[in-house]
């Protein structure tokens, strides 16, 4: 299977009179852009604000990220979701390099969202204060979760993947600037240089804890609650097969921008042919019930020994009750003999004086720690908020809270803000990009 | 000016060997034996040395504390350090001591150095910075250059380095840092996978600590004279939350009477946990917390009595350390209530 992501690198994004990429330059006609975002009628009012990188802009309750993309032949960027379900993972993609599409609460927040910082000390917590920032604000008619602190966020979600495809329109009958190729041979027919070499996979867990349908990561629009692991090809997940839903705290959540740029998934391909046999994705999943995930683990275990894997990376979308999952798997896996290495964050508590994982388990003995979820943030006020400050502490986002005998609120009367890392979005970034570690002290 | 104190012991004072180490505590102006090597380093004044003999510190601990204590409550000082012990057990167990104590007392920064076969280590490094030191006096210049370095970045208040970085033993807090390499945690992963398949020796970033295994209870011997508390994770409270327990990461807990209710009702109590779907709950607490089946039981005499609170809090996100200060709390009701058994339900 052959992938080919042609990128177009953004320099800057302004609004003007057509949508069109040039130069370097993205630039949106506002008045289109909020009537193809409107076509929804969920989306009961809506802006658009860019925010760029350094910046003294916070943006919050953000939702979901996604990289403006298109497919020349006219296939859906994401199958099952914008469009006619249709294989991902071959042919040809056109990214949008450099911004990302956010969907952002015009008032209200949830659980699972989180807070970006632009510039300041605040920028050094995402990944996504790095990137040009085309904001959807949005409120929606959802009155059923309004209130709620579990929210499915799906207007201004499915707003957010629509709208990344609107944008990557632009360059649809362009020539790229530069094309990355992603190509595995099918897995018994691979040259005797690279069959000689140690095979891996790659286990990806992704959030799919919630029950009821609707707040779980989807892969092919298929809720991934209901779903057993599967193997995959790297390439799906890179070309919009799967995206993001709406549950995890948000620090260890993977937004659909960490999909389509997989960092473990590149970081294997570039090892690929040189010091491993990169065998593929193990999809698996996230459970609740005990049962459910060893079923998981079972599957995962069989699957990569079947394909006679040496090794296996295993990562998880998650924290806390996910640590169950994750750490069967590693020991499922090391049980049959696959050497496993695990990305993940940690939750040592605002003192980091806590267990780091739920469980533990000996067998998992290589382990890349990318950050903890409580460690406490203070960050001072912001010039300009896209979305709405208080949601950080009124919604129940995972790192906010509206009272504190001794912190006080998470957002103070002067704008400045106290919080757990828990509502960094996308704040450890547990697909790869973290460069944060745990140390003991 | 920044003031430091010093501890050592009579040996270090050059008072003497084993035949004075019952010499009482005294403290002396100035700097004496290591403090001198020390001074020369540390961006503080050394003003007094305390000086105290392992016998008399071993056998009469609390004594030579509060005598030591005495010592230092009309002084000024901005540190505090201890040894360094090297080996010395006792020497090592007193350094700590000592610094426990006067960390309790006077809330400054104290400082100690052992070597790792000291049994002074594993008994104090949670409680304060034990540094890596030598085995004996031969390394006095290097541990005490350690502890200096380390000393001056608290005196000016710098920010301090991690535990390997620093060379005090890890004192059980994991906390994230900002890698300098920027070496991102994909390259971490596939580099540490490919060291592992080939057999060479690789560093996980999170060790499996030791097992912190509570053991089984005993089994209550006659269920029908048991009294029996319920309790849950899963966040039921009366729907005001009176307690303001969180949602999420939480640290309060309640109790709430149920002596005069057969079962929560609807709209009266619900969950405010984050961590599932609350509709089943909210619906009917009792599927979380059994108030309904075990006043049946109660009536059915299956045990002897049901103790009259419940007790709630929130599991999700809630560290390990939280969840055992609450648990400790509660216990505390529970034994004056002459509590037998506990049912504990998640979620």
């Amino acid at each position: 299977m052959k992938l080919e992501i042609g990128n177009f690198l953004i320099k800057d994004v302004i609004f003007g009179e057509k949508t069109m990429f040039n130069n370097g330059i993205l630039t949106i006609n506002k008045e289109e852009a909020i009537a193809f975002i409107k076509e929804d009628e969920h989306i009961t009012d809506v802006d658009i604000v860019i925010a760029k990188p350094g910046e003294n802009t916070r943006i919050v309750p953000v939702k979901e990220a996604v990289e403006p993309r298109i497919r020349p032949d006219g296939r859906a960027v994401f199958p099952g979701v914008t469009g006619d379900i249709e294989m991902a993972g071959s042919g040809r993609v056109h990214a949008l390099k450099g911004c990302s599409v956010l969907g952002v609460g015009m008032h209200y927040g949830s659980f699972g969202d989180g807070l970006i910082d632009m510039g300041g000390e605040g920028a050094k917590y995402t990944l996504f204060s790095q990137l040009i920032n085309i904001c959807i604000v949005a409120d929606t008619d959802e009155e059923f979760e309004r209130f709620e602190q579990q929210k499915k966020n799906t207007a201004i979600r499915m707003a957010s993947h629509k709208f990344a495809e609107y944008l990557g329109a632009t360059v649809k009958d362009k020539e790229p600037e530069e094309v990355e190729v992603f190509e595995l041979d099918p897995v018994i027919k691979r040259t005797e240089e690279v069959n000689k070499l140690p095979s891996v996979v790659l286990v990806m867990q992704p959030q799919s804890q919630m029950e009821a349908l609707g707040y779980n990561d989807e892969v092919y629009g298929w809720d991934m609650n209901k779903y057993v692991p599967s193997f995959m090809n790297p390439n799906e997940v890179l070309d919009g097969a799967l995206i993001s839903g709406s549950f995890m705290p948000c620090s260890s959540k993977w937004s659909t921008y960490d999909f389509q740029n997989f960092p473990t998934i590149k970081e294997l391909y570039k090892e690929h042919g040189k010091s491993i046999n990169f065998l593929g994705v193990i999809m698996s999943n996230l459970n609740v019930a005990l049962e459910q995930k060893k079923r998981s683990a079972i599957f995962v275990a069989q699957m990569a020994k079947s394909l006679g894997a040496d090794g296996a990376i295993v990562t998880e979308e998650g924290y806390g009750n996910p640590d169950a999952d994750y750490i069967l798997c590693l020991a499922a896996l090391e049980d049959v003999g696959v050497k496993t290495v695990g990305i993940s964050n940690e939750c040592t508590g605002r003192d980091g004086a806590s267990q780091p994982l739920v469980t533990l388990d000996v067998k998992a003995n290589a382990l890349v720690s990318t950050g903890n979820v409580s460690q406490l943030i203070e960050l001072s006020p912001a010039d300009k908020v896209i979305g709405e400050l208080q949601a950080l502490a009124r919604d129940g986002l995972s790192g906010g809270w509206s009272y504190d005998e001794i912190l006080g609120p998470s957002v103070r009367e002067d704008g400045s803000i106290i919080m757990e890392n828990n509502a960094m979005f996308c704040g450890d970034m547990i697909a790869g990009w973290s460069p944060k570690t745990m140390k003991e002290f | 000016m920044k003031k430091a104190i010093h501890y050592i012991n009579q040996f270090f004072a050059g008072i003497g060997g084993e035949d004075t180490a019952d010499y009482k505590p005294e403290i002396r102006e100035g700097a004496i034996g290591p403090a001198l090597a020390l001074s020369s380093m540390l961006n503080a004044e050394i003003t007094h040395t305390v000086i105290c003999g392992d016998n008399y510190m071993g056998s009469n601990t609390d004594e030579a504390i509060k005598e030591i204590l005495s010592f230092l409550e009309d002084k000024e000082f901005d540190i505090f350090i201890a040894g360094p012990a090297f080996q010395a057990g006792r020497y090592g167990v007193a350094c700590g001591n000592i610094c426990k104590a006067v960390k309790e007392r006077f809330n400054v920064p104290v400082l100690t150095s052992m070597n790792e076969e000291n049994p002074g280590v594993e008994m104090f490094k949670k409680d304060m910075y034990v540094f890596k030191g030598g085995k004996s006096a031969a390394k006095l210049k290097d541990d005490v250059k350690v502890i200096a370095s380390f000393a001056n970045k608290i005196l000016n208040g710098e920010k301090t380095g991690s535990a390997d970085k620093e060379g005090f033993f890890p004192r059980g807090i994991r906390a994230q840092v900002w890698l300098e390499s920027g070496k991102t945690g994909a390259e971490r992963g596939v580099e540490m996978l490919i060291k592992k398949l080939n057999g060479l020796p690789f560093e996980s970033e999170l060790p499996i600590p030791k097992q912190d295994r509570v053991p089984v209870a005993t089994p209550i011997a006659d269920l029908s004279k048991a009294k029996i508390a319920i309790m849950t994770t899963g966040g039921i409270v009366p729907v005001n939350n009176p307690d303001r327990i969180q949602s999420a990461s939480a640290t309060r807990w309640g109790r709430y009477d149920i002596s005069n209710v057969d079962k929560l009702e609807s709209g009266v109590y619900k969950t405010i946990h984050a961590g599932f779907d609350p509709a089943a709950a909210d619906a009917d607490p009792n599927v979380i917390m059994p108030v309904d089946a075990m006043k049946t039981y109660l009536k059915e005499g299956k045990f002897g009595a049901l103790h009259d609170y419940f007790y709630s809090t929130v599991g999700t996100g809630t560290t390990q350390a939280e969840a055992m200060r609450m648990a400790k709390e509660i216990i505390i009701k529970l034994e004056e209530d002459k509590v037998d058994a506990v049912i504990m339900t998640s979620t």
